[in-house]
């Protein structure tokens, strides 16, 4: 590692001990940077977490995979097992098809793709015209739009095109991932990541102990360096650069700050004029009614998308058909996502009434579900996905420039406030990293 | 991939040219050859300089672990290799003597990471006699091997090595600058022990080849994971050496089956193929071998060939070597 010129700054501030804060503790100690991470909660790891059930089950904060090359990046391939398969479904009329490319078994939908192709192009300004020019109206009224509508909790003409993230590669490029798939028994990771190539080398993988795993393999090395239990109270600025947080009532300077808060928490806890606008951003909440089932493989794949009015929620998806071992043998979890926000019906609703609307809507999937049910356990999350409402487009794109605070990161999936998942927000937060303490040298040595 | 054998210690690494971090992801592998580890391993490469290397690597105290007793470059005997060992030590010494060919009689020649002492066996067999030759390698299984068939060898790393100054017409890294933990620091060394003018002969994977190019996300030969930790492409090997203070004479690519034949047999073996099927692409099989020498020499001639043949000259214009 090239040697730091000997610096008399303070450390670097962390804010977060999730995936993405412990990613930029371990960069900087790597490149001879100090580093303290603040955490909040009496425990790290964030949104990568992962309970036990005394029977035996276990359930992460939604459907977690990470990828083999993730894993072999922070240290924990040998702890990880080979996910075989994984695929997605949509149910509609009363029977499944294959995502993406099985809707087109379905003639309407496949007159109105073919058509929506050889069309030219209208002018494209909401997710609602996103989607119907690529998809054909079809598919997108039918499918695409109430999905999306439930998933952000808006109409889908006031989101922005940019939710609708088209397939990296494309179609061609997909489907040779799937045939390679297939051959390889692996499942290989389509759509995952964008910040690293697709290949049929890159596949889901799971780790032994859960997703908990992740971060606690990256904090090894950081020892002290992460506090919990410490959560920051303010972010100091001076003349337009980051220069301390307040933890504990106490002023800490840092050579820089780095937040993986949601972006508007961040903007709430500084002065700076200039953040605030950020203070817009929502995030839609989801809660997760996970039901425990005698039986197994019960699902017609690993996920499967309710678009249908009979279904109160999204998505429904059997995991353990992708990893077995998240269930003990002879049993599976069904989990049921419900778009929501914050103190809404959904989110307060009784832990009881929500098994029963699932039970009840599964039936049409898994006609024995209430016959094979063992139990439920509902997990919530308040900040599970950005809303990219079209209403401050101009302030999500701003963010996409940085902070526009001096020494000021705000990375991670909800800093970002992006679709990120958690390789992706890696390999972005390395890089901003880097960038950062390049420029903290080039400071040092001018 | 769970499994009972101990994950190895690794250690974090950075570009040996410009010492950034800044890289992105290119491969991850298995260590297909041995499966010394349960670990894997991932190559990124250099957003700068365009090097591939290994990030993490494993550490110092692991090399016994990955170069197991049984690695080829310690035991690549006749009584093994038969035909193999015959056929390449006959293209190998024409080879080192055409690029040695300019050297005087009396010519010192040192091979750093000599291995088990083949390539300076193949100069005193087909050498003038003169030519005084030693070795260095780290490896003491190794050092004691090629000792045993009376070579002079110091046992060490290049670096550390008291081999005084200006005293080698040639310094030969035949397949091993991507084995080092720090080539720069490496060639800067050799730079000292050169004469002015002394040539540095550099044999090394290419990762301009067309085997790099088709198998670099996971099963590419030249990765030789976890063992290979710096890999070069021409301009990237050239940098290295415009910057460790020499003069580029010539810049080639050679053909070679070695990487073919891995890369095939890792894919074969890493999608489970009957182990017959997988053990056909081996070095110990002289009809894959012949058939990827001449599939490569069509790279070769596109100027894409499995391996880069470098000659360099320790630049006449710096008066005093570099510092370290
Ligand atoms: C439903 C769902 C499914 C997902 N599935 C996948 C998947 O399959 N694969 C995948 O790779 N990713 C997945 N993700 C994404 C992944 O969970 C996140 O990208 C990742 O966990 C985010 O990590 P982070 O470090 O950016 O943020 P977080 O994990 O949110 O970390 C932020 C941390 O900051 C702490 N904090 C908050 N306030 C303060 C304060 N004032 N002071 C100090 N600390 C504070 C919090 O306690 C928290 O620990 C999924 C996400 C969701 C919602
Ligand atoms: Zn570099």
């Amino acid at each position: 590692m090239s040697a730091r010129p000997a610096a008399d700054e303070a450390p670097i501030a962390i804010i977060g001990s999730g995936v993405s804060g412990l990613a930029a503790a371990r960069e900087l100690m790597h490149l001879g940077f100090d580093a303290t991470v603040y955490e909040s909660s009496n425990q790290i790891g964030g949104m990568a977490d992962t309970q036990r059930d005394p029977d035996g089950f276990i359930f992460d904060t939604g459907a977690h995979f990470i990828t083999n090359r993730f894993a072999t990046a922070i240290g924990i391939a040998p702890l990880c097992r080979t996910v075989h398969r994984y695929g997605e479904t949509v149910w509609s009329d009363g029977r499944a098809y294959d995502y993406p490319f099985g809707l087109m078994r379905n003639p309407r939908y496949l007159r109105g793709a073919i058509n929506a192709r050889i069309r030219s192009k209208r002018s494209v300004e909401t997710a609602a015209d996103q989607f119907r020019s690529e998809y054909g109206s079809e598919i997108a009224d039918e499918v695409a739009l109430p999905l999306l509508e439930q998933w952000s909790g808006l109409p889908a003409d006031r989101l922005s095109p940019a939710v609708a993230d088209k397939l990296p590669g494309g179609i061609l490029a997909t489907l040779a991932l799937k045939l390679s798939a297939r051959a390889t028994n692996r499942a290989v990771a389509i759509g995952y990541c964008r910040e690293a190539p697709q290949s049929a080398n890159v596949w889901h993988v799971y780790p032994e102990n859960g997703i908990a795993t992740i971060c606690a393999a990256l904090t090894t090395e950081l020892g002290d360096a992460v506090q919990t239990g410490n959560p920051v109270e303010r972010v100091l600025t001076t003349d337009g650069r980051a220069v301390g947080v307040v933890v504990n009532g106490r002023e800490i300077p840092a050579a820089a700050v780095i937040s993986t808060l949601p972006v508007p928490h961040l903007a709430a806890l500084t002065d700076e004029e200039s953040l605030q606008p950020f203070r817009e951003l929502r995030y839609r909440a989801m809660v997760f009614v996970n039901i425990m089932l005698r039986g197994c493989d019960v699902m017609p794949d690993t996920l499967t998308w309710t678009p249908g009015v009979e279904f109160p929620c999204f998505r429904i998806s059997e995991t353990t058909r992708s990893m077995p071992w998240l269930a003990p043998t002879g049993s599976t979890i069904i989990t049921a996502d419900f778009g929501a926000t914050v103190g809404d019906s959904t989110w307060t609703e009784d832990d009881q009434v929500l098994e029963e609307m699932v039970l009840k809507a599964l039936c049409a999937i898994v006609p024995s579900a209430r016959r094979d049910f063992l139990g439920s356990r509902v997990l919530r999350s308040a900040f599970a996905y950005p809303i990219f409402d079209l209403a401050y487009e101009e302030t999500r794109l701003a963010l996409g420039r940085g902070t526009g605070i001096e020494r000021l990161l705000s990375v991670g999936r909800n800093g970002e406030f992006a679709h990120i998942l958690m390789e992706d927000s890696y390999w972005r937060t390395l890089r901003q990293v880097r960038a950062l303490a390049a420029q903290l040298n080039e400071s040092v040595q001018n | 991939m769970i499994s009972s054998q101990r994950a190895l210690e690794t250690q974090p690494a950075c570009c040996c040219i410009c010492g950034t971090r800044d890289a992105e992801p290119v491969g991850v592998g298995e260590d297909f050859e041995y499966r010394t580890s349960p670990d894997s391993f991932l190559a990124v490469r250099c957003t700068r300089c365009g090097v591939v290397y290994l990030d993490p690597r494993p550490s110092m105290n692991e090399l016994e672990t990955i170069y197991p007793d049984d690695y080829h470059a310690f035991a690549f005997d006749e009584a093994r290799f038969g035909i193999v060992y015959k056929a390449r030590s006959r293209l190998e010494a024409r080879r080192l003597l055409k690029a040695l060919s300019g050297l005087p009689s009396d010519a010192r020649i040192l091979d750093v990471g000599c291995g088990d002492g083949f390539h300076l066996d193949l100069l005193r067999q087909s050498g003038p006699n003169g030519w005084r030759l030693e070795g260095v390698e780290l490896d003491h299984r190794a050092a004691t091997i090629a000792r045993q068939r009376g070579i002079s060898v110091h046992q060490g790393r290049i670096e550390d090595a008291d081999l005084g100054q200006s005293r080698f017409d040639a310094v030969m890294l035949i397949q091993t600058i991507e084995h080092l933990a720090d080539p720069m620091r490496a060639l800067k060394a050799i730079q000292r022990l050169l004469v002015p003018g002394g040539l540095l002969l550099i044999v090394t994977d290419n990762t301009g080849s067309l085997d790099f190019a088709i198998a670099k996300r996971r099963h590419w030969g030249g990765y030789h994971w976890p063992r290979h930790w710096y890999l070069f492409n021409a301009s990237s090997l050239k940098e290295l050496a415009t910057r460790s203070g020499f003069e580029t004479v010539d810049i080639s690519t050679m053909t070679s089956p070695v990487n073919w034949t891995y890369s095939v047999r890792n894919a074969l073996d890493d999608w489970g193929a009957p182990r017959r099927l997988v053990d056909f692409f081996s070095l110990e099989s002289p009809v894959a071998l012949a058939a990827f020498t001449v599939f490569d020499a069509f790279n070769t001639l596109a100027r894409r060939g499995a391996l880069l043949r470098a000659v360099f000259a320790r630049a006449q214009s710096t008066e005093e070597p570099l510092e370290s």
